[in-house]
């Protein structure tokens, strides 16, 4: 890569108590790029992507975006979170809407903004809908233009595919591509499907648990744009196999352990 | 992908179908009424037959013309209209007040929280006479009366819906930079609004019935000093126009704070 770096995490470490969730997380993330975290639950994905949005405090180590350390949360960010988390007594533009408002600039321009982000996500005709009429998939797309509204330098995803069926979820994925290759944002994309996060990705961090810090950096070098059909090529599936190995046997931990 | 969009859109039911159930729903309720008065009619007529224990609905008709005619009804009305609305207001203005500092500051709320939910299970009613005695005989003491016995169920109301608010909700408002001020105000406030008017609800029958017992301890007018005296001199007509009108106004006033909880909260199933 040789874009410039956009994020840069120096030695970060969170504790919770007694409990070491991440170790020692250093990693570079550059200008445009798709950056995928993949790693059993409970290894410390989330969190990770907390303390980058400022959400949470690290117990040690810096974030920097464009070279400023980050100390809280703030519109140079759009988190996607893993529920929708739609307020449900705003419609989908005054949901959409919400970053600008809180920012003090909800203004005609942006009405014009919100209305063209919309349409990308595929929401044009639904900006009066308030979050019950609308399915699943739906509401996700308007978490997704809700961050995307304050035309963040970094966007940072949490699981926002899980609570989908998979037929959905990878029509969600394509959408996804096509839209980030509109703006060719940064992403931080938290996931535990290896085959999402490969299929997205330009990088791949596989992340070890207990205590989590990463475990290898994989460069996924695939055509892009890339069909839904190129999850069925023996590259793709050589990438998800060499994940799968990798975490394997942290995934078996984990289950044993949710189910002890 | 628009196209996939609306099939995924839920779909909402037509019109016409809900206008027929709500025809059929309100054909029931009527049907019931007028059974129900019926009934009453018959059996005051034909098995009662005595104006002294129970009166008929004609009769109460007629009760509620003669009242009318002589002005005397629309002063009880005016006088326990009076009452009630002031009682109620103070009593929801004061509520809110009390339940957002209970919800904002933990001291607030342990200071509060004995009295707000001893009083609440007390049947506070019962100390109508004491305020009689203390504020006269007049319309203060039913005030009074109306407005201890409504705010608590919007104290509690209010301190519940905001307390309950989603910490994911926070959370999110959060992550775009929201302050306390804008995080309450864009949030805590809006997810409490359902519970608030739950509260303003709850409150309307309670404060009905202060007024009326409230007056039944002692009073110059109102419609429950025109059920007390009506009782005394055995005219039941009387008796049951009185209580007929409380009963309207309770079921108005309910079905106009439905009314208004749809039009203010349309987001809401
Ligand atoms: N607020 C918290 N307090 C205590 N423990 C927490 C908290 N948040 C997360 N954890 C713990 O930290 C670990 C990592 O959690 P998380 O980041 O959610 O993992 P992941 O997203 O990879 O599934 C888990 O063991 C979880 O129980
Ligand atoms: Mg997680």
């Amino acid at each position: 890569m040789d874009m410039p770096v956009k994020l840069s995490v120096d030695k970060l470490t969170k504790k919770y108590n007694t409990l070491e969730v991440l170790r020692s997380i250093s990693a570079e993330i550059h200008r445009g790029e798709f950056v995928s975290i993949v790693g059993p639950s409970g290894c410390g994905k989330t969190t990770f992507l907390r303390i980058v949005g400022g959400l949470e405090k690290a117990n040690s180590g810096e974030v920097r975006l464009d070279g400023r350390v980050l100390t809280g949360p703030g519109s140079d960010r759009g988190f996607v979170f893993q529920q929708d988390n739609l307020l449900p007594w705003r419609t989908v533009l005054d949901n959409t809407e919400i970053g600008p408002e809180i920012g003090g600039y909800r203004n005609a321009d942006q009405r014009k903004k919100t209305l063209k982000l919309l349409k990308l996500v595929g929401l044009a005709g639904f900006e009066n809908y308030f979050p019950r009429q609308l399915s699943g998939g739906m509401r996700q797309r308007v978490n997704l233009a809700r961050a995307l509204a304050v035309d963040p330098d970094l966007l940072l995803m949490d699981e926002p595919f899980s609570a989908l069926d998979a037929q959905t979820r990878e029509i969600m994925q394509t959408e996804l591509l096509r839209i980030w290759e509109e703006g060719r944002k940064t992403v931080l994309f938290v996931t535990h499907q290896i085959d999402e996060a490969v299929y997205l990705s330009d990088r791949v961090f596989v992340f070890a648990r207990r205590p989590g810090c990463i475990n290898e950096i994989m460069e996924i070098d695939l055509p892009r744009p890339r069909p839904l059909s190129m999850k069925r090529t023996p590259e793709f599936v050589a990438y998800v196999d060499h994940i799968w190995k990798l975490i394997e046997e942290d995934v078996r931990a984990s289950v044993l352990e949710e189910h002890a | 992908m628009a196209d996939a969009a609306l099939t995924e859109a839920q779909t909402q039911p037509g019109w016409g179908s809900s206008l027929a159930s709500g025809l059929k729903a309100r054909a029931w309720g009527l049907g019931s009424i007028a059974g129900g008065l019926l009934i009453w009619e018959l059996i005051s007529r034909f098995l009662v037959g005595n104006k002294l224990f129970l009166a008929a609905p004609s009769q109460v008709v007629v009760a509620f013309i003669e009242l009318t005619r002589s002005g005397e009804l629309s002063k009880h009305i005016y006088i326990s209209g009076l009452e009630f609305l002031l009682g109620y207001s103070v009593a929801c203005i004061l509520g809110i007040l009390l339940g957002l500092a209970m919800a904002q500051s933990t001291s607030a709320k342990q200071a509060l929280q004995p009295w707000v939910s001893g009083l609440y299970a007390t049947p506070t009613v019962a100390l109508a006479p004491l305020f009689i005695l203390w504020f006269g005989i007049g319309i203060m003491s039913k005030v009074v009366v109306v407005a201890v016995l409504v705010i608590f169920p919007v104290v509690i109301n209010t301190e519940a819906g905001l307390r309950t608010t989603s910490p994911q909700l926070i959370e999110t408002v959060r992550s775009f930079g929201a302050n306390a001020r804008q995080i309450f105000f864009k949030v805590a406030l809006p997810s409490a609004l359902p519970f608030i008017f739950a509260g303003l609800k709850l409150g309307i029958g309670r404060g009905l019935i202060g007024v009326v017992v409230a007056e039944l301890f002692g009073s110059r007018a109102g419609l429950g000093q025109l059920i007390s005296q009506s009782a005394e001199t055995f005219n039941m007509p009387a008796l049951f126009a009185g209580v007929t009108i409380l009963a309207a106004a309770g079921i108005a006033m309910t079905s106009g704070f439905g009314w208004l909880e749809r039009k203010l909260l349309p987001w809401r199933e």
